[in-house]
């Protein structure tokens, strides 16, 4: 079992994402392909290897995903616009220094465009709504420095209503608290500056209630731990700033135990096939954790942190301090 | 429906759709390369859409592909347009995708479809009942419709009993509908949940949800009676399953909506947090249901409780409350070590500030 992150093998598991020979589960994955491209591309500015994709490909593939009908992007050529893809197109574009490729006033109308009269967003024409969608749609909104034109009281008057009797946030009003939920709600909430409406001690205590006795995080209360609530529920705590209420090594070593030592790429648990999903969120959340090596990552915006702070956009979030490595 | 395994290419009903590849006028960056079947639906799909065809066969090739992949949402999108376009019955459809639900419950657009449906055949249905543009095929009402589709939910949790889409499903549901019909069953559903596995904090939530945050409905409005009741049931509950996150939460929950000071749950809090509590006697007190028989004790949640208590008490008892937040932080509940030296920190800080 791995004691360290083994980077080098990452970096190789997600260079050769796009070269997978099963063809079945690449295709089913295609209305994925844009978020794919954002999760292993942060994965590897937190690691350091930026480079290991290629940048105009990838600038090129995100350029083809865009829905001209709509005014914002899809998840792979000839797919619907959507929020979710579109911020990840944006969040690519913007780690690749090539935001000046997009139309920005018409992605601006698309999202605005996908708020609902009671606040949340959708996150397309199809309906769904989701605090997902809203978090989406307003980091999006920063990002492209058009946060002005967002009504943010109707925004967070729906957030207030999402808040439940344990302290938490949920998908919609009247659902259960849920780990990545609380994430969307309190990230959406620190680009607001509206933090003043959490109850801090109560969502503080149920996020660190997420950590099991084997280190892990879940979800909810009575769930199993999963690697990726290791960025849900730090980045929530690190923007709270109780971050150091999770028992680090422990977590630590969990995110550790959860790599594939053969192929690289991290899994949802130890023994479990790796994701680039998995991969992304368990990096990040050994960034937020301080571990030795790594980029410090802006848990707010899940992207690289000196990114974010040129762009004028870091808020009060803490961090645990970057270890040095030991020296072998 | 036809046969999967033969594709549109080869039928002739098809021969009047122009199929679309994937990758017309694109070059791509990384070619899916993926299975005849799939690559033959698709391009018809994508062939139909352009010409806009709303008909029967659409709805044929949409749940063919909404069957290879579920998460396909534009099949989805155009599948709601196409059954509203050719006034299908949307009943026949709900039940349609029973199975899909079931068998494909973590994907988001498998709920959000039957949210549309619901939608839509709660607000095209006249005061009498009958529904204009023929909705539905029968001669049920939307609410006996959605009656069914509690009834689907639960086949669906009975699978999965924390699906977090389906127990939000059911939440919306209730709301929109706001039936008092629909919801005369839900605490008997929450109970049957519990008692499958009182460790279920979906249900749990869900309790809440329907008894606390959903209005006051007939039979409902002696509030008192429903917090009595309610603490009893999470009491009984904890009782049963002392160490169970959920239900201590609930307590909380209830305890804080109704401004209720922690003090008064003392009494039946206090053997929770000890290893050995004193045997109780022979009569059944309902009030104060002792841990069961084989619990794990003492209970970190029961400390915490007690602590949260003395530390509102102000005073000496503050301290009492760090000697029990050392507790948790040394011995009963160490993963969170830090955070009982936070508290322990505060409380010594609030005894210094009185002094």
């Amino acid at each position: 079992m791995a004691d360290h992150l083994l980077v080098p093998l990452h970096v190789q598991y997600i260079q050769n994402l796009g070269k997978s020979q099963d063809d079945l589960v690449y295709h089913l994955t295609a209305h994925l392909r844009m978020n794919a491209i954002y999760w292993g591309l942060t994965a590897l500015c937190v690691m350091g290897h930026k480079d290991a994709l290629d940048r105009q490909e990838m600038i090129d593939y995100v350029m083809s995903c865009w829905d001209d009908e709509a005014g914002a992007f899809g998840a792979h050529p000839d797919h619907d616009a959507h929020i979710l893809s579109t911020l990840s197109a944006i969040q690519i574009l913007i780690m690749q220094d090539a935001l000046d490729r997009v139309d920005i006033d018409r992605v601006v109308k698309f999202i605005l465009s996908l708020q609902q009269p009671s606040g949340v967003f959708a996150g397309d024409q199809f309906g769904e709504v989701d605090t997902r969608f809203l978090f989406c749609s307003v980091n999006a909104l920063s990002l492209l420095g058009r946060i002005s034109e967002l009504d943010v009281d109707k925004t967070v008057g729906y957030i207030i209503q999402c808040q439940n009797f344990d302290g938490g946030f949920g998908s919609s009003i009247g659902a259960e608290s849920h780990a990545a939920q609380v994430f969307v709600c309190v990230g959406a909430l620190a680009i607001l500056d509206r933090l003043d409406i959490v109850d801090v001690p109560t969502l503080s205590w149920w996020l660190a209630e997420r950590q099991l006795p084997n280190g892990g995080l879940n979800g909810r209360p009575e769930k199993l731990e999963d690697v990726c609530y290791s960025f849900w529920v730090l980045s929530a705590l690190s923007i709270l700033n109780k971050i150091h209420w999770i028992d680090a090594d422990k977590l630590t070593s969990f995110i550790l135990s959860a790599q594939d030592p053969e192929n690289g790429g991290i899994a949802d648990r130890p023994g479990d096939m790796p994701d680039v999903f998995h991969t992304q969120f368990g990096v990040a959340g050994l960034s937020i954790l301080g571990y030795p090596g790594l980029a410090d990552l802006d848990p707010v915006y899940c992207m690289p942190a000196d990114v974010i702070e040129r762009m004028g956009l870091r808020k009060g979030w803490k961090n645990l301090e970057r270890r040095a490595a030991k020296s072998t | 429906m036809s046969s999967p395994s033969v594709l549109y290419a080869e039928q002739p009903e098809w021969a009047d759709v122009i199929p679309i590849p994937q990758y017309e006028n694109v070059e791509p960056l990384a070619p899916i390369l993926y299975t005849p079947e799939y690559k033959d639906a698709t391009d018809y799909f994508r062939g139909i859409v352009k010409t806009g065809e709303k008909s029967q066969r659409v709805l044929s090739l949409t749940e063919h592909i909404i069957r290879l992949n579920p998460a396909h949402y534009s099949a989805w999108q155009y599948r709601y347009e196409t059954l509203l376009a050719i006034k299908a019955p949307l009943d026949v459809e709900l039940k349609l995708m029973d199975e899909i639900a079931i068998k494909h419950m973590k994907t988001y657009q498998v709920w959000h479809h039957r949210r549309l449906l619901m939608t839509h055949l709660l607000r095209n249905t006249d005061s009498t009942g009958i529904d204009k543009g023929s909705s539905s095929s029968s001669t049920q009402s939307p609410t006996q419709i959605a009656s069914s589709e509690l009834t689907l939910i639960a086949r669906t949790l009975a699978e999965d009993s924390k699906n977090y889409h389906t127990w939000s499903y059911r939440q919306w549901l209730l709301a929109f509908f706001n039936d008092d019909s629909l919801w005369e069953r839900e605490l008997d559903f929450v109970d049957s949940m519990l008692n499958a596995d009182v460790r279920n904090n979906s249900a749990w939530h869900h309790r809440f949800f329907v008894v606390f945050q959903s209005g006051v409905r007939e039979g409902e409005q002696n509030r008192d009676r429903v917090l009595k009741r309610e603490l009893i049931y999470v009491k009984q509950n904890i009782s049963l399953a002392p160490n169970n996150a959920s239900a201590w939460n609930y307590l909380r929950g209830v305890l804080d909506l109704n401004k209720l000071p922690y003090s008064n749950l003392v009494t039946f809090v206090q053997p929770y947090s000890v290893s050995h509590p004193d045997t109780p006697s022979d009569l059944v007190d309902l009030e104060n249901p002792p841990p069961s028989r084989g619990a794990q004790l003492p209970c970190p949640a029961a400390i915490e409780f007690l602590a949260d208590v003395y530390e509102k008490e102000g005073g000496d008892n503050v301290l009492k409350a760090t000697e029990l937040w050392k507790s948790l932080g040394s011995e009963h509940d160490t993963i969170r070590k830090r955070y009982w030296e936070f508290r322990v920190k505060e409380g010594l800080r609030a005894i210094q500030a009185q002094s």
